[in-house]
Formats: structure tokens, sequence, C-alpha cells
């Protein structure tokens, strides 16, 4: 549990940084001449602990292999787009304008999502190759122990 | 350090001596390898036992209550447990490494990335097996020889 929370706290900061990004493109592309207030520095948190539901409510009851987990990641974006497209556009009258911000959101949430698995991925292969390398130390150092001397 | 080998008797118990002058780091690691390339463990297949070194096991798994045991191109079925495993086998090459299995460091070829947070082992028979996130912090540990 510790280290899921750890993993999910991780995921959190990554996703508030690119929801940060994904929303200055968006804006800047959809409604450029929009002002703000300071309250808009509260949206990338509130929509980075949204995406951090799925994986909450999911339980990690067995092993997965690969295959199952890219499944189940695919679900839990799927499960983050909807919950963010309801949080963002829940009970506002569906229009042409609606559908535009609609999509490009789903699209940036996918990004986004995308974004953050790779990046942890790439985190990953960083302690991977450290990894590998103190594992040839180890096999070696265990090789020397019971060398004829 | 002189190393004698005695042939005896076909009747007589096989031993190994050790004379030293105080039992150091040295030759517990001597004990403990003697141990590990001496230790056999019981398995079955087919119906039939048969006595498995523990120097070859490449990984031990625990499926729902069975306990399989895999070498480099064979399976055969244990009736201990994998905890059993975990305190029989030598803590010096074998390692927990998720819920269900037990591997043997000296038989992973490649460590890669899993996704979300977890890793994969490639095996020298080229079997991949999964270290669960709750357990990489003590796969690197013992790595970089941190933990024994």
């Amino acid at each position: 549990m510790k280290d899921k929370l750890k993993n999910m706290l991780g995921n959190f900061f990554i996703s508030v940084a690119l929801i940060n990004a994904a929303m200055l493109v968006l804006g800047l592309l959809l409604r450029p001449e929009q002002k703000f207030g300071y309250e808009v520095f509260m949206y990338p948190l509130i929509y980075g602990v949204i995406g951090t539901i799925p994986a909450l409510i999911t339980r990690d009851g067995k092993e997965l292999s690969v295959k199952q987990t890219l499944v189940k990641n695919a679900v839990q974006m799927l499960m983050t787009v909807v919950l963010i497209l309801a949080f963002m556009f829940g009970g506002h009258p569906v229009d042409r304008n609606l559908v535009v911000t609609a999509v490009s959101v789903a699209i940036s949430v996918v990004i986004i999502y995308a974004g953050v698995v790779i990046i942890g991925w790439f985190l990953d292969k960083k302690a991977a190759d450290q990894m590998n390398e103190d594992l040839t130390r180890f096999k070696n150092k265990q090789q020397d122990i019971y060398k004829p001397r | 350090m002189e190393i004698n080998i005695k042939n005896i008797d076909p009747s007589q118990k096989e031993y190994i001596e050790i004379g030293c002058w105080r039992v150091n780091e040295r030759v517990n690691e001597i004990v403990r390898f003697i141990k590990l390339r001496d230790g056999h463990v019981e398995a079955y297949k087919d119906e039939k036992q048969y006595r498995i070194a523990l120097s070859d096991i490449l990984y031990v798994e625990a499926v729902d209550d069975r306990c399989f045991i895999y070498l480099d191109n064979d399976c055969y079925e244990s009736r201990r447990r994998l905890y059993e495993f975990e305190d029989m086998l030598p803590a010096e090459n074998y390692l927990r490494i998720s819920k269900q299995v037990l591997v043997n460091l000296m038989k992973i070829e490649q460590i890669r990335p899993a996704l979300n947070g977890r890793f994969l082992c490639r095996l020298s028979n080229g079997e991949d097996v999964i270290v669960s996130r709750k357990y990489v912090p003590d796969m690197k540990e013992k790595l970089r020889g941190d933990r024994r």
C-alpha cells in the first residue's frame, strides 16, 4: 500500500506538470482571449487528484502480467477521461463548441496519461540500468568467492 | 590453504572437514558454498520423485496452494511451501521478488523496466519473471550488497 501511494504521488506531480502544459497549449489554441484569476492555479491540482482516483479504486490483488497491466492502464485512462469530462462539462448544454473543447480535453488527457507512463518508464529504465550494473558486480563477487585459489 | 581429497570406502558416509585457526567470514562462505552445492530438494513430476540440486533452481513459484520449481528446461512440483523454500535456500543467492516468486539471482541475465514501477528479470533460459513494486527496494539493496 505504501509503495502504491508513493507511486501515485509521483504520478500526481508528473500529471500536474503535464496538465499545466496542456492547459497552456489548449488555452492558446481555443480561447487565447480568456483571462483568469488566481483560482486557475487550483485546476491542475484538482485534475491531478481526479487522475489518481481510478488508480485508487482498482485493486492490485494479484501480480499482473505486462499485457494485463497495459489493459488495466487503458481502463484507468478511460475512467480518467470520463471523470474529467464529467467534472468539466457535467450539466452544460451540448453544443458544437463544447464538443470541440471536450474532444481536445480528452485528447490532452490521453497525451498526459501516456506522458506520465513514458516518464515513469524512463525513470525505471535508469533504475534498471543501475540494477544491471549492480547485478554484474554481484555475480562477479559471488563467483570470486567460490573461485579456487 | 592446503586442499586434501581422500578416497574413502563406499560403505562410509561422505564428509567434508575444514581445518582452520578460527571460523571467519571466509570459512562461513566456504560452508555456504558447500551447502548450496550439496543441497537437494525433493520434487515431483508425473508422479515420480526427483532430487533437484538447489544450485540448478532458476526460480520457485507458488500458485494457489502448490509450489513449482523451475529449472532451465524443466518444471517440478514440490510439497513444500514458498516460505519453507525461503528459509531453506541460501539467502546469498535467492531473493523473494513477489508474493509468489523466489528467484536465483545468479540466473538473472538482465533486468528491464515493466510498467507501474515493476521490473522484468530475464533468466538464463529466456523466461521473464516480474519483480513487484513492493520487492524492488529489497532487490536494489541486495544487488548493491547492502543486504545479506
